[in-house]
Parts: C-alpha cells; sequence; structure tokens
C-alpha cells in the first residue's frame, strides 16, 4: 500500500538555513549541523532531528559548517570574517581563525588535522589544527569569491567552486590548479563522494555527475526548476535535488529518470544531503527550518514508523 | 477509502527543539560523559599539575564571577553595551548559560522599562556599588 511521505521538521533556527552536513556513523549514532543566516550553527541528532546545542560566538551569518567524520569537532564559516572550530561534544569554541573578508566554506580532512577554508577573498586556505598560531598555506587564482571547498582525493587535492563559474581542482603540494572545469552558469553546490570518486555538481537547472579524478562528466540531469543543492545516495541508486520551486526530488541515479517530487518547504531550499546510512535526507530553507526525508517511504526509522492498516486504529489507541 | 489516496507515514513524535534558555550540549549524555574528560581532581602527574592549577584559578574566577551575579541582585547596575549604550537598573537574576539578563526598571532613552531581559552578549560591562 502506497504511503505518503512525512518530512520531520526541525524548527529553532530564525533565519534561512544556507548549508548543512552530516558526521560520519560515531559509536552514537551521526550528526547533522546547520548554518543559518541568524549567526547560530545547530548540532542535532542525525536520524532524529533532535537538537542538542547551538554553538554560540559568531557576531554574523553564518555560510558553511562541517563536522568531521568522529562528529567530536565542528567548523563554521561566516560573514563575521572568521572561521570557528568547535568541540562538538561540549559545544565549547576552541579556535578563531581571521580572515580578510566573509568565509563561505569549511572542510576537514580525514584525520581531522587540518581545515580548509574559501570565501569572499577569492583565496583558499589551510590551517594545520595543531599549530593554529602558524601562517595558513594560500592558494589563490580564483577570480572571485569561493562558494565552496573541499578535500579529494585521500586530502591529497582540493575541490573549489567560485562565483567565477568555474569549479577548479588543485594539488595541495604544488598548490596548482591541476584541471579547470568552466560554466556558462555559477555553480550553486558541490558535494564530494570519496567512495567512487564522484563529484555532485548543481548550476543552473542542472544536477551534473563527474569523475573527481579527471573531471570528465559521467552524466548531466535537468530538473524543472532552478536547483541550489543536490545529493547523491550513498549507494549510488538515487539523488535529490532542490531549489526555486520550494520542491524536492527524486531521481534514479542510473536511469536519470524523475521518480517522485515532494512539498513541505515554505521557501527556496538551500541544501540537501543525504545522510551516512542513506535511509534518510536533510533540506536546509530559505523558511528557516531543516526538514528530514525518508529515502524509503513508510519503513520503521528514526522517529517514523510503519503501522500495518489493520493495526492503525488499534495503535492510535493504545499510544494515547 | 478511494483508490489513490495515501496514507501519511506515523511519527512516533516531533524533533525536539532547542531549549530557550540554555545552549544545549547535556553533560548528562552519554556521549559526553564517555568523550569529556572528567573535572574532578584526578591523582596528580607532572603534567597533570599545571593543568590542575589552571584548574584551579578558573574555578575560583567562575567562583568570583557567580558570587558577583548573586551580590548584584536587586541593586541598581550600570551596563555599559555596544554601540555606546549606557543604561541602568534593577538587577534580577541570569539564565543558566548567562545568556540573558532580567532587569526591572530599565532606563531607556524612551523611558522606563518596567521588565526587561538583557541579551548579555550585548553587555560589555557592568557596574554597581557594592
Amino acid at each position: 500500500m502506497a504511503m505518503r511521505q512525512t518530512p520531520l521538521t526541525c524548527s529553532g533556527h530564525t533565519r534561512p538555513v544556507v548549508d548543512l552536513a552530516f558526521s560520519g556513523i560515531t559509536p552514537y549514532g551521526y550528526f547533522l549541523i546547520s548554518a543559518c543566516k541568524d549567526g547560530k550553527p545547530m548540532l542535532r541528532q542525525g536520524d532524529t532531528g533532535d537538537w542538542i546545542g547551538t554553538f554560540l560566538g559568531h557576531k554574523g551569518a553564518v555560510w558553511g559548517a562541517t563536522l568531521n567524520k568522529e562528529a567530536t569537532k565542528a567548523a563554521t564559516a561566516a560573514a563575521d570574517f572568521t572561521a570557528k572550530v568547535w568541540d562538538a561534544v561540549t559545544g565549547d569554541e576552541v579556535l578563531t581563525l581571521a580572515h580578510k573578508h566573509i568565509v563561505k566554506s569549511v572542510n576537514f580532512t580525514e584525520d581531522s588535522t587540518c581545515l580548509l577554508t574559501g570565501g569572499n577573498d577569492k583565496v583558499l586556505r589551510i590551517y594545520d589544527l595543531g599549530k593554529p598560531e602558524a601562517e595558513p598555506l594560500e592558494i589563490a587564482g580564483h577570480t572571485s569569491a569561493i562558494k565552496k571547498a573541499l578535500w579529494c582525493n585521500n586530502d591529497q587535492q582540493i575541490l573549489s567552486a567560485a562565483d567565477d563559474r568555474t569549479v577548479r581542482l588543485w594539488d595541495k603540494n604544488t598548490k596548482e590548479a591541476v584541471k579547470t572545469l568552466a560554466f556558462d552558469a555559477s555553480v550553486s553546490s558541490m558535494e564530494y563522494i570519496p567512495d567512487g570518486e564522484i563529484l555532485v555538481i548543481t548550476y543552473g537547472r542542472t544536477i551534473a555527475f563527474y569523475n573527481a579524478n579527471s573531471l570528465d562528466l559521467i552524466k548531466a540531469v535537468d530538473a524543472p526548476a532552478s536547483i541550489h543543492s543536490a545529493s547523491l545516495h550513498p549507494e549510488k541508486d538515487f539523488f535529490v535535488a532542490g531549489g526555486d520551486d520550494f520542491k524536492l526530488y527524486k531521481y534514479d541515479y542510473t536511469t536519470k529518470e524523475e521518480m517522485e517530487s515532494y512539498k513541505g518547504h515554505f521557501g527556496p531550499i538551500h541544501c540537501v544531503r543525504f545522510s551516512p546510512d542513506g535511509e534518510l535526507y536533510a533540506s536546509g530553507s530559505e523558511d528557516g527550518t531543516l526538514r528530514l526525508w525518508q529515502t524509503a517511504v513508510g519503513k520503521t526509522y528514526g522517529l517514523w514508523k510503519c503501522v500495518l492498516p489493520a493495526l492503525k486504529a488499534w495503535w492510535f489507541n493504545i499510544s494515547k | 477509502m478511494s483508490s489513490g489516496m495515501k496514507t501519511p507515514v506515523s511519527v512516533l513524535r516531533l524533533p525536539r527543539g532547542p531549549e530557550p534558555n540554555s545552549r544545549g550540549f547535556d553533560p548528562t549524555s552519554p556521549r559526553f560523559i564517555a568523550l569529556c574528560p572528567t573535572t574532578l581532581p584526578s591523582s596528580s602527574s607532572s603534567s597533570g599539575s599545571a593543568d590542575e592549577e589552571e584548574q584551579r584559578l578558573r574555578a575560583e574566577l567562575r567562583e568570583r564571577f557567580l558570587r558577583t551575579l548573586l551580590l548584584m541582585t536587586g541593586k541598581r547596575v550600570r551596563f555599559d553595551m555596544h554601540e555606546h549604550v549606557r543604561v541602568h537598573a534593577r538587577f534580577g537574576a541570569s539564565d543558566i548559560d548567562v545568556l540573558n539578563l532580567q532587569v526591572c526598571d530599565l532606563e531607556t532613552p524612551l523611558g522606563v522599562q518596567r521588565e526587561a531581559l538583557l541579551r548579555s552578549q550585548d553587555v560589555i560591562a557592568c557596574s554597581f556599588e557594592v
């Protein structure tokens, strides 16, 4: 029997949610961090959306947020010209890294020893978190503000997307651009899938998949509306995308066919990501909320409960 | 039931939202207890004594701060805030994470506010007569 998707709404932010990231799977489950224009990034339990804590300290809109794999550290990028590193267990601020302009993106290496930042001053910076007073390594080249910067290829290379309509692949050691992709529209988002070396890029209405090493195009799909973010399922059977028309689209990765679309948000969707176990995906919107969506609608998982139709009335009665 | 009408998936409850007066990160949660070093003084080691000294000083400063808050209760306090704002009010209490300060009779250019809440992050300094 067909079930209708019930998204779980996570409230708490008071302004648009512009970025979100999941941790890896830890002994305590997995976690979700959200970046918001209200300046207060929040940590949530990944499978339920329950609020755990708010990182207090930024004095401006937070544009980027990330967690390390173990969810012990968090990093945020903000309009107050700083990137901050936090203890994700206590919520304490550990480090403030001053920049010369708005910081838009932060990303940890696999072992969490280095932090990559990028922002409006067009320069990529690599900080050694063991030596925070040392000057960061700088990589220049982009001619416009950097939107997203990610480690790739075992943290030996860096992928960056900027408002100059390029995506560049850099070698961390030589600091040279190994490859450049040029687009005729601004790249709205980028996701790197290490297992399989796939890069997901969105621009205009297009969701495109590239080989992360060669930057060769694998395939591209056009959506009905302008897309701001997309995410590929860990098993690479679906991908989801959201953008200007407030809807979330689910596509079959192999056939490129649109499978479903979901309404729910009251504003454009800025970010969407699959959880590390692929059981759900989270979306952040201009409407100030995060919503959690099931990959397999109707399955018992997290706060969703599969209730067989014949037992439904009985279950409602006993649950009161 | 008409065909084509789907039943919405049931949920146990809604996700829990933020607490209004706390920044969260519950110290009694299993993850916190497992991953955070104990705050109880342990048997001293050579590197431990420097940490212990710092811990002792921090505890002392914290205690002084909390005692100052207690002493301030009911008194007329001058708050120096950002943007060259300086106001006087009668201090009531702060919340557990000192995010907000509850005051009475807040004197503002627009008049006296009977009850008000000041955001701690806006306050640079407060002074009062002991």
